[in-house]
């Protein structure tokens, strides 16, 4: 008894600053933004009405938040399987032991220098239909970059925004590929081989299955970070083209310059804990459907 | 970057020409790829290598026509680039000390202590890494707000000053230290401060190195967060500076360019210098976790 | 077992949307609805034997000294007896050199005198009005800049001292102010804020373009008409591949510019008199005169003589570079008067082919059936209520000094915004400019040639901001072909849906 309190007051002190610091700015914003989220408000936030419980079921099924949730989801389909395959392929390709493959190497990771800001105003500016290099390079083949734009065309605005974050996130998933890929025994390709095993037979028998828990790794990662999408649509695209707004996101539908719940902190917080709930609900899925296909090596 | 040395493999079924065939079939593809990835970053920077002008007339020449730092320069002094790097190295550097420190204090309570309910209290620590910044920005912009730190450096650091991914990382390693050893250490009179600074901590330097970038880099790209809390000059990061030159001059519509250029290119230097850190950092997550 | 599982969840999140908007979630407010208040047109008569039914008493514009007595006072003289300097916090919306300028102003005040300091926050507009509405009494400003737009939610915020009370106080002479300029900040009948920055929608054309197509490069088109005669004769001359380029923002061509073209209709915008009498309730746009605007903007883009650039929301200018595009030019588009010091000096140089300082035209804003006018856009200035009176009276020293006649002749010249007095136009800087380059002097003239009638002045409309929001998906998506009918009453049934709420949660 004496001996399980003897460190207490040392462990108070050593957790103190990390649990003041997750308290105030992570767990009390969650209950706190969750009791807000079943009230409605005023502009300043200082006179609130109850809107129920209920109130979480209508934002969720509102046409809003629906319309955002399915461009999120339609941007997650994209980013994430193309991610992952063009991760994997260009780690497969430059996992050689070839002269100047470390050029190569940096090269594909590169794109991990690039912030979301950085990466979308580069893309922004690409493809400025005006002034961009792209349109100016290519209008010729495809006559909508300049035209009205691929960010200013509705079929295209959220390719367009995909395309970004898919390049953005290559150096992520290419460096973690790349280390996944040389954590693999050299052994399993060699046995491999000698069974006969061509290239492909390799890659999909050895290769993938070795990178399972990699890629499930960064299926989440890929799948989280389309779900919080904000920077990218702000920069990219503004949440438009009107009228059909197609890269609305959940997340600008909340904060975005154009968000008709903003100047409401009631509905702002419903519309952002159930986000919370998404992501939750997505990690729980994907950890649940897959782990038990990918294959752990110890 | 942590390349494999060795481990060559010699093709044995393969005949002279078509190894060479497919060697040079493998450069191509490598090379044609590395063009794609690298193309928007060339394109970005030739556009800032030219002349406003010459930007507008002739976006699509892939080299600059008249070669000029004009547009980098005064990208330079109408963004108050400076100011805006300073700002972010900054919040960068003072969030990731903090984050060390935070992060081994709780890894050795969470390694080392006995204490009841430990168990419970790592579980809600770690539940904490569910909650994203798109949920708590409602509220922890008030909570800045009611602490008057809206447009203030602390405003832009406390909160992000510890995380439960570093804690966890540490733990990890702090566990790999046999309890026999601190047993001992306790027997010989070393405090716990002394112990953890002599004997666990150098234990997990490459650790501390890969969080350390980690968090670093993250601090760096914060864009959410400062945008909700910073308005003035004096303390906005290059992150959400950046945006305010796309709103600047129809003529110097690629200031912009030359802001990423800018902006991008320190950080650059720094992956290249650190990528085996790097690779540590985002690869934890998938090998321990 | 599992597939079934999932599919059974598909179908229940796919059948999940209820049809509603977002705003209407959460119980429904108890609204006491009240009837739309009865007033009579200048010159009516009551029949004989009715009365007026009785005027809702906190809002009727004939209660106004009892609403202004209700309000923060505005002790002007507190500031003789302040000690010491008197620090003051000022956040604006004025960026780029705009904001320079109003740095270097703001600089030479802290300089002539050593009562008052002044620091000056910049952010964008929407930022402004975020951090604002988010602040805690503690955290505000002692003044802040507002866009046009923000009116209704500024009163109903209750952190402001009303500059009224500041005029009455301090026996200000508001003589030399453009009336209109001050009209579009006074509702029930109180002057809430003071105008600085006051914009209104130009025309920008290339003079060359219109002298290739035949045309007279000195007389642009008033009417829509006469922009339409105009686009055909450039069009078919092959002057450019355009006439107009139109554009969707909502603080431009989807929103912001319906509600200029109402007041040049002499229509109103909103009900109760533009919501200048009682709070708005509902916007009119979809009536005869917003379905022909809409249909002509329709027509000129489906027979190719105006290019749609889009919501312009990623730069705020896409449609002014339409102008200079190398391979598709426009030869007009409709842009904010702000925008004219810009573009001129831009095009000084002459770097571009197409277009050089020379051949920029600016003219008015053409609307329905060339009647002149304009409303008051841009932004005023507004005294928080810091419960200190020295503060109170060392912001409304700041404010007179900005609103100065000389102030307002520097800021004018320096950026292209409409002076708020008269008498600047007789001061250098601003004399020689506008005698030196009359374009200057476009949206000034537009603005005086405002007929004098309620319609005039702006609609103030609680969510002013949202409601251009989806007014510009409207006409969004008329540009791209929608029903014009159909497209504006739904835009109508969203717009009053929005004003609905937000008088429900801020009434």
């Amino acid at each position: 008894m004496k001996r399980k309190w003897r460190d207490f007051p040392m462990a108070v002190g050593m957790l103190a600053p990390s649990a003041v610091i997750l308290g105030v700015f992570v767990v009390y914003p969650l209950v706190r933004a969750i009791q807000l989220g079943h009230l409605r408000c005023d502009a300043t936030g200082k006179r609130c009405r109850e809107g129920g419980w209920g109130q979480y079921l209508d934002v969720f099924r509102s046409n809003e938040f629906q319309h955002a949730l399915a461009n999120t989801t339609r941007l997650a389909l994209m980013t994430v399987p193309i991610g992952l395959a063009l991760g994997i392929g260009l780690a497969v390709l430059a996992d050689k032991q070839i002269r100047g493959i470390g050029f190569f190497r940096t090269v594909f990771s590169s794109t991990i220098a690039t912030s979301v800001a950085v990466a979308s105003l580069v893309w922004f500016v690409l493809l400025q239909p005006e002034v961009g290099v792209l349109p100016d390079l290519f209008h010729g083949i495809i006559p909508s970059l300049k035209q009205p734009g691929l960010l200013r065309d509705p079929g295209t605005a959220l390719p367009a925004v995909a395309l970004s974050s898919i390049w953005a996130s290559l150096g992520f998933t290419f460096i973690v590929m790349t280390a996944a890929l040389q954590g693999i025994p050299r052994e399993l390709y060699e046995s491999a081989f000698v069974d006969g095993a061509g290239g492909w037979m390799r890659f999909t028998n050895v290769t993938l299955p070795m990178l399972g828990p990699t890629i499930l790794f960064t299926l989440v990662v890929l799948t989280t970070r389309a779900f919080q999408a904000y920077g990218e649509v702000a920069l990219l695209t503004g949440g438009g083209p009107d009228p059909e707004r197609p890269t609305q996101s959940v997340a600008y539908l909340i904060y975005g310059q154009n968000s008709l719940v903003k100047n409401d902190i009631g509905l702002k917080s419903t519309a952002a804990v159930l986000l919370f709930f998404v992501l939750l609900v997505l990690a729980f899925v994907q950890f649940r459907g897959l782990d038990k296909r990918v294959h752990y090596g110890n | 970057m942590a390349i494999r040395t060795g481990a060559t493999r010699t093709g044995t079924g393969a005949t002279e020409i078509s190894h060479g065939a497919r060697k040079v079939g493998r450069y191509a593809l490598l090379i044609f790829l590395a063009f794609l990835v690298l193309f928007p970053i060339y394109a970005t920077l030739m556009q800032a290598l030219k002349s406003g002008p010459d930007a507008i007339d002739h976006p699509k020449s892939l080299l600059p026509i008249n070669f000029t730092l004009d547009t980098l320069r005064s990208a330079w002094r109408i963004g108050d680039l400076g100011r805006l790097m300073l700002n972010s190295v900054l919040v960068a550097v003072v969030v990731t000390v903090g984050v060390i420190i935070t992060s081994l204090l709780a890894a050795y309570a969470f390694a080392f202590l006995t204490f009841p309910g430990k168990g419970v209290i790592f579980v809600l620590f770690l539940a904490t890494l569910l909650v994203p910044a798109e949920l708590t920005v409602v509220v922890n912009q008030r909570t800045i707000d009611s602490l008057g730190w809206i447009n203030s450096y602390q405003g832009l650091i406390v909160p992000l000053l510890a995380t439960t991914f570093g804690t966890f990382l540490i733990r990890q390693v702090f566990l790999t230290v046999p309890k026999e050893l601190r047993e001992a250490a306790a027997l010989d009179g070393v405090g716990h401060f002394r112990f953890l600074g002599e004997i666990a901590m150098p234990l997990c330097r490459p650790t501390l190195g890969a969080l350390a970038l980690f968090t670093f880099l993250g601090t760096w790209n914060q864009y959410l967060w400062p945008q909700a809390i910073i308005t003035d000059d004096a303390h906005r990061t290059i992150q959400i500076g950046l945006e305010r030159l796309k709103t600047g001059d129809i003529d110097k519509f690629n200031l912009v360019t030359a802001g990423l250029v800018i902006a991008a290119l320190p950080i650059f230097v720094v992956l290249v210098a650190f990528q085996r850190q790097l690779v540590r950092g985002l690869t934890a997550g998938a090998v321990k976790g | 077992m599992k597939r079934l599982a999932l599919v059974s969840v598909a179908a229940l999140l796919a059948a999940c949307g209820s049809g509603d908007s977002i705003i209407t979630a959460g119980r429904e407010p108890t609204v006491v609805t009240r009837p739309p208040p009865v007033t009579l047109a200048p010159g009516e008569t009551l029949p004989v034997g009715e009365t007026l039914p009785p005027a809702d008493t906190t809002i009727a514009p004939t209660t106004t000294a009892a609403l202004l007595d209700t309000l923060p006072d505005c002790p002007t003289d507190a500031l003789a007896g302040a000690t010491g300097t008197v620090e003051l916090t000022f956040w604006h919306g004025m960026q780029g050199p705009n904001g320079a300028e109003l740095q270097r102003q703001t600089d030479a005040y802290n300089a002539a005198q050593s009562k008052v300091r002044v620091t000056l926050i910049e952010g964008s507009y929407e930022q402004t009005i975020d951090k604002y509405l988010q602040a805690g009494q503690g955290s505000r400003p002692d003044l802040v800049q507002m866009p046009e737009y923000m009116v209704q939610t500024m009163v109903d915020s209750q952190s402001v001292v009303p500059v009224e009370a500041c005029i009455n106080a301090g026996d200000f002479d508001t003589g030399e102010f453009l009336p209109t300029g001050l009209g579009a900040y006074a509702t029930q009948g109180v002057q809430w804020s003071m105008p600085f920055n006051i914009s209104n929608p130009v025309l920008f054309y290339n003079k060359r373009m219109f002298a290739e197509a035949g045309l007279d490069p000195e007389k642009p088109p008033a009417s829509l008409d006469e922009l339409r005669a105009a686009s055909q004769a450039i069009v078919e001359s092959g002057a450019a591949r355009y006439g107009l380029a139109l554009d969707s923002g909502f603080d431009s061509g989807g929103g912001w510019y319906i509600e200029q073209w109402f007041a040049k209709a002499g229509e109103f915008y909103a009900d109760n008199q533009n919501g200048r009498t009682a709070r708005a309730t509902q916007v009119l746009y979809n009536n005869e005169v917003g379905r022909s605007l809409l249909g002509f903007m329709q027509t000129m883009i489906n027979d190719g003589l105006a290019v749609n650039v889009g919501d312009n929301s990623t730069s705020g200018f896409d449609n002014l570079l339409k102008l200079v595009d190398g391979a598709e030019p426009a030869a007009m588009t409709i842009a904010t008067s702000a925008s004219i010091g810009p573009v001129i000096s831009i095009l000084g140089g002459g770097q571009f082919p197409q277009i050089t300082n020379a051949d920029v035209g600016v003219g008015v804003m053409p609307g329905p059936d060339g009647k002149p006018g304009a409303l008051v856009g841009g932004a005023s200035l507004w005294v928080v209520d810091s419960g200190d009176d020295v503060r109170t009276a060392a912001a409304w020293d700041f404010i007179t000094y900005l609103t100065s006649a000389q102030q307002q002749s520097e800021w004018s010249a320096a950026t292209g915004y409409v002076p708020v007095r008269t008498d600047a136009l007789t001061l250098d800087p601003l004399q020689t400019t506008l005698a030196t380059d009359p374009r200057f002097k476009v949206p000034y003239d537009q603005l005086l040639s405002s007929p004098d009638a309620p319609t005039s002045v702006g609609p103030i409309v609680g969510p002013l901001r949202e409601v251009r929001t989806v007014t510009a998906q409207g006409v969004a998506a008329i540009f791209g072909g929608a029903d014009v009918a159909s497209t504006l009453a739904a835009a109508v049934e969203q717009s009053n849906a929005l004003i609905a709420d937000y008088n429900s949660r801020n009434g």
